[in-house]
């Protein structure tokens, strides 16, 4: 009998113990259910509502993968400038340091801060405080290719790609030093010899034709109604024959100019697919396995 | 059957967290529709003797010929339009050949589609400022974007 | 001491530590329903999804997934609102529930204006034999539907269906009534132009395009009969048929815009001083 209080009694004990456990549970903004609650969200793309709790959860307690976490979310909500100060206060000595370095170094790339991305590298690698990555090097050398700064030489620029990105990059770096640009003189001078030239020499083509027929055409009237006498047409049609012929030497400079900023939007567009295929050359930690 | 519908709903509700990126509040929504219909601002403008002539004629033009003859301009803003914001924008000459321009890229029923994005009624966007000769403000926009602030 | 009174003592402590639970959700599901009434919606939604995840016996899960999508509906948010209350329908456990669930995926598709399938689902409702005595109900939304998709004679017909519903018959089958034919309009400018302007109370666009189309067609007509086939074939292409169309387009334009008119009246009297259920 005795043996049998003694085993209730064990048993017992453990379900007293779990149920102090279980009042414990029951407090849903206890700082490790919040944490739980936080990594549910998180691991749910919910980031901002995951970075708030996971502030909550600061505000008791010191954890360098949460502030971590707390960047990455605004990093992934497109709020960048804020993912980047926050990347950049994990503290050296963190495990997480040089994964936060990298990420710090991504967040100033998508908020296209390549002058503050490159300064920043310059004076961490002046400053011997630690060592830089290769990869971070990439993203370092990668910014030239986004700003009309001079380029590194190919040489020194390449040195930091390897592999199948080897190719891609020496291609990237050529049009950069060399951009397919169209001449706006160029096709100015092509449309005043003909008109339409212009715009067939920044691959308008259909523009060009049109151009050529209209004023082709008023050009043809106005010399027929002159030969027939009938002068005040011959001016109105000769003055509409002039302002398309001016107005398409006009409209051949804007379009070259328009070639030249949407083959720039084509490159910095090929290049954000690369960058981003590559996840900006950062291995991605996966917290939610 | 059940399965396929839960997964269905959990990949939804992934991509529809990204609503949730940013607070947001109480809607005002209406039930009234908007209306899309064109207002055109036929208002004097005296700034200069210019401007004002300029105006007047295109007033004029817009209230007994554009109202009445149809929606004959591909582009938005219209033909007329573009050339009382090409002059605005530039001086009289700049304006005039700016108009040309765009007049001769207006009869051109071909290669729209390739160059243009479009507004919600369906038009060209086809803003000024690509053709005042000023690099920085050229913003291009690629056709297969609906612009939206038009 | 007696095993029995162990017994007892151990299945209170246990009780009780489970009560614990019961009330820290039951408190949560309140604070989320102030914030609710609060119109703090976002926020409504964070404590919601905190109560999901910690209710780890599914005892509120149809309650939290139908105020989430309330939530979203109240911020405009119709699609989530929608995949919020069918969540709330997979998780319903009566018949009632699935109903409750069913209807408001419908009225957030009326408000989203995706009303094909609002009136899609209205239909399966109807044709449900577990909801055969919400008939009434289910006429009512399927007017809503209908007003929405702009069809106020069939939204009439719908409410007609309802005994309680006359206000609402009377209003759609005047909006009915008062609204311009959009064809007719086309038509009978077809015939003679600024006919469809004059017949939308538009008179002096009407006159205009008349006096335009009288001018160019008959300057059309004269060069035909003087020979002079060229200047008549441009005049008629350049001119005349530029007024002509633009006489036509104008006539449908303004019925279309005439209508508009009529009936966001209607329906912001719907939204602000009608007092019966809305979607």
């Amino acid at each position: 009998m005795k043996k049998t209080i003694f085993l209730i009694l064990c048993y017992s004990s453990i379900l007293i113990a779990q149920s102090v456990d279980q009042q414990k549970e029951v407090n849903l903004f206890s700082p490790p259910n919040i944490k739980k609650f936080a990594d549910y969200l998180f691991c749910s793309h919910d980031y901002l509502r995951a970075a708030l709790e996971y502030q909550r959860y600061l505000s008791t307690n010191h954890n360098d993968t949460v502030s971590y976490k707390i960047a990455i979310a605004y990093s992934k909500i497109g709020n960048y400038s804020k993912a980047a100060k926050l990347f950049a206060s994990i503290d050296h000595q963190s495990h997480l340091f040089p994964d936060a370095q990298l990420e710090y170094y991504k967040a100033l790339f998508q908020d296209e801060d390549y002058f503050g991305l490159r300064n920043d590298f310059i004076n961490a690698d002046l400053s011997n405080q630690f060592v830089l990555s290769p990869r971070a090097k990439k993203l370092f050398y990668f910014s030239y290719l986004f700003t009309n700064d001079k380029l590194p030489s190919e040489n020194k620029f390449l040195s930091h790609f390897e592999g199948t990105d080897f190719q891609r990059v020496k291609d990237f770096y050529s049009w950069k030093e060399a951009p397919p640009y169209k001449s706006s003189l160029a096709a100015g001078i092509l449309s005043a010899i003909i008109p339409g030239l212009g715009k067939f020499y920044v691959n308008e083509y259909s523009d060009g034709v049109f151009a050529f027929l209209a004023t082709a055409a008023l050009g043809y009237l106005s010399y027929t109604d002159f030969k027939a006498g009938h002068n005040f047409r011959g001016w109105i049609f000769g003055g509409l024959a002039a302002g398309f012929y001016a107005g398409n030497i006009y409209g051949s400079i804007a379009a070259a100019q328009i070639y030249n900023v949407k083959i720039q939007f084509d490159f910095v567009n090929s290049l954000n697919v690369f960058l981003n295929a590559k996840n900006f050359f950062i291995p991605e930690i996966n917290f939610c396995r | 059957m059940k399965l396929f519908l839960c997964l269905f709903i959990f990949s939804s509700t992934i991509i529809f967290a990204q609503t949730d990126w940013q607070k947001w509040g109480k809607a005002n929504y209406s039930y009234a529709v908007k209306d899309n219909f064109h207002k055109r601002d036929l208002s004097f403008d005296a700034k200069n003797p210019e401007r004002f002539v300029l105006k007047s004629l295109l007033d004029s033009y817009w209230f007994f010929i554009s109202d009445v003859d149809g929606d004959n301009c591909a582009f938005s803003p219209t033909c007329s339009n573009f050339f009382l914001q090409s002059v605005s924008k530039t001086n009289l000459v700049q304006g005039t050949l700016m108009f040309f321009d765009r007049f001769t890229r207006d009869m051109d029923f071909i290669a729209k589609f390739d160059f243009y994005p479009r507004v919600p009624d369906g038009h060209f966007y086809d803003p000024i400022s690509l053709y005042t000769l000023n690099k920085n403000e050229i913003k291009y926009i690629p056709p297969s974007v609906i612009v939206n602030n038009e | 001491m007696k095993w029995y009174v162990i017994f007892f003592i151990l299945v209170i402590v246990f009780s009780t530590s489970n009560m614990f639970a019961q009330d820290a959700l039951k408190k949560q599901f309140a604070f989320a329903k102030n914030l609710y009434a609060s119109e703090n919606y976002y926020d409504a939604i964070t404590e919601l999804k905190r109560l999901l995840f910690f209710d780890t016996y599914s005892q509120y899960t149809f309650e939290i997934y139908e105020l989430m999508g309330k939530s979203y509906k109240m911020g405009g948010k119709f699609s989530d609102a929608i995949l919020n209350f069918t969540d709330a329908e997979l998780n319903a456990k009566t018949i009632q529930q699935i109903y409750q669930a069913k209807i408001e995926i419908i009225r957030a598709n009326i408000l989203r204006r995706t009303t094909d399938r609002a009136l899609q689902l209205l239909d399966e409702l109807a044709n449900d034999k577990r909801f055969t005595s919400k008939a009434n109900e289910i006429n009512y939304w399927r007017g809503w539907a209908l007003i929405f998709a702009d069809k106020w004679d069939e939204a009439a017909k719908s409410f007609a269906k309802i005994d309680s519903c006359k206000q609402l018959q009377n209003l759609a089958e005047k909006v009915h009534k008062d609204k311009y034919s959009e064809v007719f309009s086309n038509l009978i400018s077809h015939f003679i132009p600024g006919a469809g302007q004059i017949y939308t109370g538009n008179y002096f666009s009407g006159f205009l395009s008349l006096g335009w189309n009288v001018l160019w067609g008959y300057v059309t007509i004269n060069s035909f009969a003087a020979n002079r086939i060229f200047d008549g074939l441009v005049e008629l292409n350049l001119l005349w048929l530029r007024f002509y169309n633009g006489n036509i387009q104008n006539a449908q334009n303004f019925a279309k815009e005439k209508n508009l008119i009529i009936t966001n009246k209607a329906l912001n009297y719907l939204q602000f001083d009608f007092y019966g259920q809305k979607p």
